[in-house]
């Protein structure tokens, strides 16, 4: 990164000693659209809305929920594009890491060379920081993980967290529906019920997505179908 | 050291505003309408359909060198709305990758594909300094081998999605609002009957009726898979046969 013309820094030191710029890209992911994540005690489930800008969108082009590896999923609330490009750098790195070592990479390290990145482009010349909080989900031998990366690089393991336009209200939702020893299916009708709280119009399994990874240590986004159950459970 | 940090920067080059915008990428979107075109695309059962204006401004120029509908292979077609130079740049670069893909992989690069090189390759520019976001909005079509007529908009933003109908440009709201009405209950087009609904979307949005030289149409039916622009005598039917109808 960082280009001829523009080999200093856009991120610089406020006179108080803030970087704007990662407030302004705080922002950003604050307005985007809500998305939450919930550790288990047999796995991670993670959710977001999905508003599209026209019924004439054909929602089935789009996925917010990605996978990295086959046990580690990311949901992002910010700006897609941004998105894109991070899932792209992460997926190559858990790549190199399996070439060479032979075996998947730990969540805690993948979360680790993700957050790298975004950092590095909080430092870089002639970049902006990237516009999106990442929530991580994974499963390998330590467990069930759930990890939340900032656009400043910062990140920190969660039981449950929230990001984007609803996050106080999904937070203190969250605090007072959460248990230590929640199951699997549990934690994914408390996640549809946090997503109801602040949901704008009729919640279907058209405008929110689902991922989840369980005992089995594979990542997999629920379909429709899937999610009306859940859904038709939750009423 | 006031560089960057919202001294007036963030409307020149693309870095956070303190609201956590980014105004360089919504400029983009801005000279986008300042091209006064209006571009519209729907996706039918067996075949998609774009139909854009076709502004000449001087007498003198050559029509045939007027156009914003360009084949990136004989598969895939773009329609590109907005600055004419930085169209011109897009589609170069989307012809090569196409070709390499081709070479590379030994198959025609697919629509989503190319679609979301495109709006990758946007990102970047919102994301780097050193290069402004294109001023234009894309619509990629092509025949998916799964999934059948295709079609998708690429914006300065870096977003993409696929569309059962789309618009772009001056008049995108009015328009997207039309198709809205058209498209509420998922018909199934046929090839005419798209064709049809993307040039009556046109001629209601900006209240008027076309002659066959003053717009281009582009199509790609999935029992041909070639991308073809339909000649001015074939607009012509397709006008015939909406002036009829109403």
């Amino acid at each position: 990164m960082g280009d001829s013309q523009y080999s200093f820094s856009l991120t610089t030191f406020s006179p108080s000693g803030k970087l704007v710029q990662i407030e302004h890209a705080l922002t950003a992911v604050g307005s985007g659209q809500t998305s939450l994540g919930i550790k288990a005690a047999n796995g991670v489930v993670i959710a977001t809305e999905k508003k599209l800008p026209s019924i004439l969108v054909d929602e089935t082009s789009v996925q917010k929920i990605q996978s990295l590896t086959p046990n580690i999923g990311v949901v992002y609330s910010g700006m897609g594009p941004d998105f894109r490009v991070l899932v792209r750098k992460s997926r190559k790195q858990a790549e190199q890491y399996h070439r060479l070592y032979k075996e998947p990479i730990p969540v805690t390290q993948l979360v680790r060379e993700t957050a790298t990145v975004m950092q590095e482009f909080t430092q870089s010349g002639g970049v902006r920081p990237f516009g999106v909080s990442l929530l991580v989900a994974g499963f390998d031998d330590k467990g069930p993980q759930l990890y939340q990366v900032d656009p400043s690089g910062s990140y920190f393991s969660w039981k449950a967290s929230a990001m984007g336009k609803n996050v106080s209200n999904a937070k203190t939702f969250l605090e007072k529906r959460y248990t230590d020893d929640m199951e699997l299916d549990d934690a994914v009708h408390t996640a549809i019920l946090t997503l109801k709280e602040g949901f704008e119009g009729q919640i279907s399994s058209k405008n929110i997505e689902i991922g989840i990874i369980g005992a089995d240590k594979k990542f997999r986004v629920l379909t429709p179908g899937e999610i009306d159950d859940y859904l038709a459970e939750v009423e | 050291m006031s560089r960057g940090s919202g001294a007036g920067y963030d409307r020149h080059i693309t870095i956070f505003s303190p609201e956590g915008r980014l105004f360089q990428v919504e400029y983009a979107f801005k000279a986008v309408k300042s091209a006064s075109i209006t571009s519209i695309g729907v996706r039918g059962k067996d075949a998609v359909c774009v139909v854009t204006q076709k502004k000449v401004p001087d007498k003198l120029l050559d029509q045939t060198s007027v156009t914003h509908l360009f084949p990136i292979t004989q598969y895939l077609g773009l329609v590109a709305t907005g600055l004419t130079a930085d169209a011109r740049s897009l589609v170069q670069q989307a012809r090569n990758e196409a070709a390499e893909f081709r070479f590379r992989y030994g198959y025609e690069m697919p629509v989503d594909v190319l679609a979301r090189w495109i709006a990758d390759k946007s990102q970047v520019y919102t994301q780097h300094a050193y290069m402004r976001p294109l001023g234009v909005i894309a619509m990629v079509l092509g025949i998916d081998e799964e999934k059948g007529p295709q079609l998708y908009k690429c914006d300065p933003a870096g977003h993409f999605y696929g569309h059962k109908a789309t618009s772009a440009g001056l008049k995108e709201q009015e328009a997207i609002n039309f198709l809205e009405k058209k498209m509420k209950n998922d018909p199934a087009f046929s090839y005419d009957e798209t064709v049809r609904t993307a040039i009556s979307a046109l001629q209601s949005v900006l209240q008027e009726d076309f002659k066959a030289t003053e717009i281009e149409v582009g199509v790609l039916r999935s029992d041909d898979r070639v991308f073809q622009a339909l000649s001015t005598e074939e607009i012509d039917e397709h006008l015939t046969a909406i002036s009829e109808r109403d």
